[in-house]
């Protein structure tokens, strides 16, 4: 189960040792970081997720570590607003691309150049924002009991065949973006052609829409809908806990990244760069791997069957005139 | 020899002297004070954060950056047509959860105080309930029982009357009212079974005297002399189904339907990034609603003395004697409080013993799980949760029921000019959507000079300006029905407006002074919309534990907390209605 693997990571952690120096530091910024005392990170990673991260990172350092979790656009709203008022309490932040390119484009982070980097690919690693410690990849997960083993679907293609109409659930295109950029990003992987005709043929069996990609996969771990337009690593995730669910296997999947990057006015600068140090490194990103998160460590995969072989191709950002764009046309392809 | 010189004494113009006089005579009076530090104790709260909202729909960037003044806002906001269908669509789903909350809790109120039904205390108890569950949670147990493809309900028919498939599909506009309406129930029973509590009974009995039978009574005299309160009640509920957007967003959505706030998520608040300027600019079209209906509330109400029926006689409530019909009565009270409550509560015990929510069959019974209860005992996390909300709620709700009730004394004993504006001042916070209001408030105590941001003062100011206008509707209805003759009667007997107002008046309003609390407790102990965007990590209450929970896909988790919070509820509840009653004196 997995708050039991958590547990059992936990555990783990804290069997590992106290104040060990972290992997590639200076004492120096080691003792800094102690004088400081704490930090404080926002994020939208999953908070179970990161409570394991925090109790190894508080283990060994000795350092105090809070988090504050939010969707991403929360986490933007909340942080600027501090940043703007010259009150900033974020020492880190951990977000999606888009998020994080925005707020960039604001002035709102500070490079760090982490010693644990040189572990990523290089063709991972933003010169801005650092390493995209992970991958969030969109598919098509299916519940085994609510379908005959012919009707399971074989390709992102099949939830356009009519025999799946009123069958698949999936966000609001029109409101929610992960999912908007995801639809916008197809002609990656399908052409423009193709993935045009999907969209319509899509639209034509009336999916069923939720308010985000986790819902999505809820209900069809519920059997309320035999298939879901969500993250994949759910799969993962709801297998563990008895659901019968599978993905559809496919060579190359869209997806979104994740970045961990300093405030440009952390409040406990030393501490956030142990912070950053610690959370990519191999302790913290096996942690995550194991909890169904496809990171970009190198060497380190989740336990879902078939990951080794998917194609990560990364999601088009959309600045806010291509939002508003995409969504007007998606409006148009699937309300009309 | 020299004139002496001869002073002139100008003597002050008449108006200025008769301005002074009084200005005097206002002061003089202990309840001006009191007039004017409630007064500006709630336009504070209420206005620092509403000036940000408004200054915020009236630019063209966020705040702490430099904009331009425009309108564009609300050219954007109210020149899309699909803004007035969409307001028609949340004004029908307004309408119908409303309405329909009010009869349910007027029969439920009705039965529970008015009647010698049996286990009546207990449906007392159990009607509020409820409103304790966070609205989000009531809505997926619904999902779960009604949803078409494996709601439990609806097979529990197709396998009984061997149906094609279920009858019922919560995904339609009729699902989202009956489901809103649900939620809505527990503050309208409150505040009508305040009124019921508070009514001395001579009318009732003289009717009787005079030979009308006991439904007579009850359609000609109870009904009418609860009036205000059932408009209290619907008026409320209204504003707070248009404002909704839990139930939208689970219901809704699977179906298509659209009401305006999810409009406002889609556009501004849910949309990339954020527009806050746009959701302030809807925001204020919300706020007009509320205030059309304030307005129309309190002219509703305008005729105080006629619905006085609490005098300085000593009462009992009118209990009526429903022979055989008491056990009809209570059989209608449990299957209202079977939908109320036992269906959403054995929901949430089963997905909190559940690995994962499905449709049980002989296996899972294999499979049940107490990792999720485990979870809410072995964690320090949750433990502060459930010390932060239980400050909140407590201390929140008892402060807000002092300013509410000397707010409602002010508005509706007192003939002081510029009485009303405290009623619609209380309610400008809460006509905005509430994640816009949250916004308000980040941006007014961000950069306040007192350091409250980030602690949990803040978030006890944000329940107070938000949810003030529950603790005066609640107080208000049950105020309107004390005679004056006993405030009177305390000021002849030499009492000042103090010991007046503590020993007659609050002793008077009890029923309505804890209906109130009890409302307040209940959703400070789950609040999180607003919460969300004040809490700090060391200060966090329960409402973003459940929300983050559910977030990340642990129903089972958020489930488990919601009962153990239902649990603590009760006891606080059972608690304050023990105070609330007058036989206890």
């Amino acid at each position: 189960m997995l708050s039991k693997t958590a547990l059992f990571l936990s555990l783990i952690v804290n069997l590992c040792g106290a104040t060990s120096a972290l992997y590639g530091q200076s004492a120096a910024l080691l003792e800094a970081a102690k004088k400081e005392g704490k930090v404080t990170v926002y994020g939208s990673l999953e908070s179970d997720t990161m409570d394991v991260i925090m109790q190894g990172f508080r283990k060994k350092t000795g350092i105090e570590a809070k988090y504050w979790r939010a969707s991403a656009t929360k986490v933007m709203d909340r942080a600027m607003s501090e940043f703007r008022a010259g009150k900033p309490l974020a020492d880190g932040i951990v977000a999606a691309d888009n998020v994080m390119r925005l707020m960039q484009q604001q002035g709102f982070f500070q490079k760090y150049e982490s010693p644990t980097n040189s572990d990523f690919p290089k063709d991972v690693i933003d010169p801005n924002l650092g390493p995209r410690y992970r991958n969030v990849v969109v598919g098509v997960v299916y519940n085994k009991s609510a379908l005959k083993p012919a009707e399971f679907p074989k390709s992102l293609e099949d939830l356009a065949k009519p025999q799946y109409k009123g069958k698949i659930v999936m966000p609001d295109p029109t409101q929610h973006t992960t999912t908007t950029q995801w639809l916008a990003s197809l002609y990656k992987i399908m052409g423009k052609e193709k993935s045009e005709k999907f969209m319509r043929d899509l639209a034509a069996n009336k999916p069923v829409w939720v308010e985000s990609l986790l819902p999505s996969a809820e209900r069809v771990a519920s059997g309320e809908f035999p298939i879901a337009i969500t993250y994949v690593k759910y799969a993962y995730i709801h297998g563990q806990k008895g659901a019968p669910v599978d993905y559809v296997r496919e060579p190359k999947l869209i997806g979104d990244a994740s970045y961990i990057t300093l405030a440009s006015k952390a409040p406990h600068v030393k501490a956030g760069n142990a912070f950053i140090d610690y959370f990519l490194d191999d302790e913290s990103m096996k942690m995550m791997s194991k909890l169904g998160e496809f990171v970009n460590r190198k060497g380190v995969l989740p336990p879902l069957p078939g990951a080794d072989k998917i194609g990560f191709v990364e999601m088009d950002d959309l600045s806010t005139k291509d939002f508003a764009e995409k969504k007007k046309e998606y409006t148009q392809i699937f309300l009309r | 020899m020299s004139t002496p010189e001869t002073t002139l004494t100008v003597q002050p113009p008449l108006t200025s002297v008769w301005r002074r006089s009084r200005i005097g005579a206002f002061l003089s009076q202990p309840v001006s004070w009191v007039f004017l530090v409630v007064g500006s104790i709630i336009a504070f709260l209420s206005l620092y954060p509403t000036y940000f909202l408004f200054y915020g729909s009236l630019t063209d960037a966020p705040l702490g950056v430099p904009g331009k003044f425009t309108l564009d806002n609300y050219v954007k906001a109210y020149s899309d047509s699909e803004a007035y269908s969409l307001m028609l669509n949340s004004f029908i789903f307004g309408i119908g959860s409303s309405g329909l909350s009010v009869v349910f809790a007027l029969a439920l109120a009705w039965i529970t105080i008015r009647t010698d039904a049996p286990f009546r205390r207990l449906f007392e108890l159990t009607a509020i309930i409820p409103n304790i569950l966070p609205p989000i949670l009531v809505s997926i147990s619904w999902v779960m029982l009604l949803n078409p493809s494996n709601g439990l309900i609806n097979g529990l028919f197709v396998k009984l009357f061997g149906l094609e498939k279920g009858p019922f599909n919560i995904y339609s506009m009729a699902g989202l009212i009956y489901v809103e309406a649900l939620i809505l129930t527990p503050l309208a029973f409150l505040i009508v079974a305040a009124a019921l509590k508070s009514m001395d009974p001579s009318l009732e009995e003289s009717a009787k005297t005079l030979g009308s039978g006991e439904f007579s009574v009850m359609r000609r005299i109870t009904f009418p002399l609860i009036r205000p309160a059932i408009l209290a009640a619907g008026t409320l509920n209204f504003v707070r189904a248009v404002e909704s957007f839990d139930t939208p967003a689970i219901i809704a959505l699977p179906a298509r339907i659209e009401v305006f706030t999810t409009k406002i998520w889609r556009e501004a608040l849910g949309s990339f990034p954020t527009n806050h300027n746009l959701a302030a600019a809807y925001g204020v079209g919300i706020l007009a609603v509320a205030l059309v209906f304030v307005y129309l509330y309190r002219r509703f109400t305008s005729r105080v003395e006629s619905f006085s029926t609490v005098t300085g006689k000593g009462f009992r409530p009118h209990q009526i004697d429903l022979g055989l019909w008491r056990y009809a009565a209570s059989g209608a009270a449990f299957f209202l409080l079977i939908l109320l409550v036992v269906l959403p509560i054995l929901v949430l015990s089963l997905v909190a013993i559940l690995p994962y929510y499905h449709v049980p069959t002989w296996q899972t019974w294999q499979n049940l799980t107490i990792s999720h209860f485990q979870y809410v005992w072995a964690t320090p996390r949750v433990h502060k949760a459930f010390m932060n909300s239980l400050f909140l709620a407590l201390v929140g709700a008892t402060a807000c029921m002092i300013l509410a009730s000397l707010a409602s004394y002010i508005t509706v004993r007192t003939k002081i000019a510029g009485r009303g504006i405290i009623e619609g001042l209380v309610f400008i916070p809460w006509a905005f959507p509430g994640t816009a209001m949250a916004l308000g408030l980040l941006w007014a105590y961000v950069d306040f000079p007192i350091p409250v941001y980030a602690t949990i003062w803040i978030i006890l100011i944000a329940y107070v300006t938000r949810f003030l206008p529950y603790g005066l509707r609640a107080v208000t209805s049950t105020i309107i029905q004390v005679h004056k003759e006993l405030e009177e009667a305390s000021i002849v007997c030499g009492a000042g407006f103090m010991a007046t107002f503590r020993r007659v008046l609050i002793p008077m309003m009890r029923p309505g002074v804890m209906a109130g609390w009890i409302i307040l407790v209940t959703i400070f102990m789950r609040e999180f919309s607003a919460t969300l965007f004040l809490y700090s990590p060391g200060a966090e209450p329960l409402g973003p534990l459940l929300y983050f929970l559910y977030l990340d896909g642990m129903r089972g988790r958020v489930a488990a907390i919601g009962l153990v919070i239902s649990l603590i509820s009760v006891i606080l509840i059972a608690i304050a209605q023990r105070y609330s009653r007058w036989d206890t004196k």
